[in-house]
C-alpha cells in the first residue's frame, strides 16, 4: 500500500504539506511531478489557512457572559 | 489553574468555583469568537451567538459528560448556533429583485431591497479590515458545513476524529467536506491570482 511509487493520497498530501509525512512517501514526491503540483498547490492553501489570525471579542465579554451564569454554591476546595 | 486539563477545570466548575467558570470563558474566548465570526462575518452577531454559547454550556455544565472533550461540546454548541442561525437567515433573505408576486417593472422597484444607502458605520470598517483579505472571503464563499470544517481543522488545529465527534459527522464525511473545502478555496485563490 505504502508503494513509493504509488500517487500520494489526499490525506497524505496533507501530512506532507504540515512536515508530517514520513520520508520514504515524501520522496515519492521528488519523483513524480503530478503529485508535486498538486501537493504544492495544497500546501499554499493550508499555510494560508494555519496563519489565519484569532479575533477578540470585545472587552468585557466574560463578565457578560458570568453575568448570566448561574454559578452553583462551592462544595469543596479545589480537588477534583 | 491555567495548568490544569479541561477536565479538572470543568470539575472544579460543578464544585461551583467561579474562578474555574471563568477559566474556561479564558481558553475558548477567543477559538469560540473566531469560528462563530468567520461563520456569521458579523461581529456583533459573532459575540451575541458566542455569548449565548458560554451561558448555554456553563449553566449547563453538571450535564457535561466527561467521555467527551470538553472542546469538543463547546464547539458543537456553537457551531449548532451558527447553523441555525445561517438557515434562519436563508429563509428570511429578500429578493434583490423585489417581491416575487410583483408584475411591472414599477412594482418590482417598489419592493426591491435598497443597498448602499447607510453608509459605512466603524464596526463595518473593523470588519472589512479583518475579513477582507482574499482567504477570509474564499472561506465566506464556502457553504457552512465545509466552512466549519475546514476552520476547525486548520485554524484550530483538531483532528478528523475531534470534528467528527464535535460536529457529529461521520469521519468520511468530514475528510470529504475538508478535501471539497480545500480544493474550492484553491481554485478560489488561484483564480483571484491570474
Amino acid at each position: 500500500m505504502n508503494h513509493p511509487e504509488m500517487h500520494l493520497t489526499n490525506d497524505e498530501i496533507e501530512l506532507w504539506s504540515l512536515g508530517l509525512l514520513g520520508a520514504q512517501r515524501a520522496f515519492h514526491l521528488s519523483d513524480c511531478s503530478l503529485c508535486r503540483d498538486i501537493a504544492d498547490r495544497e500546501r499554499k492553501v493550508i499555510l494560508e489557512l494555519v496563519q489565519l489570525p484569532r479575533f477578540a471579542a470585545s472587552a468585557g465579554f466574560a463578565d457578560r457572559v458570568m453575568a448570566k451564569v448561574k454559578v452553583p454554591t462551592p462544595s469543596g476546595d479545589f480537588t477534583a | 489553574m491555567s495548568a490544569a486539563s479541561d477536565q479538572q477545570v470543568v470539575a472544579w466548575a460543578k464544585q461551583g468555583h467561579e474562578a474555574a467558570f471563568r477559566e474556561l470563558v479564558r481558553r475558548y474566548e477567543r477559538p469560540i469568537f473566531s469560528l462563530l465570526y468567520r461563520m456569521v462575518r458579523d461581529r456583533a452577531l459573532a459575540e451575541d451567538l458566542a455569548q449565548e454559547t458560554f451561558i448555554k454550556v456553563l449553566n449547563g455544565i453538571k450535564s457535561y459528560r466527561p467521555e467527551f472533550k470538553f472542546s469538543s461540546w463547546i464547539f458543537k454548541i456553537a457551531n449548532n448556533a451558527a447553523i441555525d442561525h445561517l438557515r434562519k437567515k436563508s429563509l428570511d433573505t429578500l429578493s434583490l429583485d423585489g417581491s416575487p408576486s410583483a408584475e411591472t417593472p414599477e412594482q418590482m422597484r417598489a419592493t426591491s431591497l435598497q443597498l448602499g444607502g447607510q453608509g459605512e458605520t466603524p464596526l463595518d470598517e473593523v470588519e472589512s479590515r479583518e475579513l477582507g483579505t482574499a482567504i477570509e472571503k474564499a472561506i465566506a464563499r464556502l457553504r457552512p458545513e465545509y466552512r466549519s470544517c475546514i476552520l476547525l481543522r486548520h485554524v484550530e488545529g483538531y483532528s478528523y476524529e475531534e470534528i467528527a465527534e464535535s460536529l457529529e459527522l461521520p469521519l468520511g464525511t468530514v475528510k470529504t467536506y475538508i478535501h471539497r473545502a480545500r480544493n474550492e478555496l484553491r481554485v478560489y485563490l488561484e483564480d483571484r491570482r491570474e
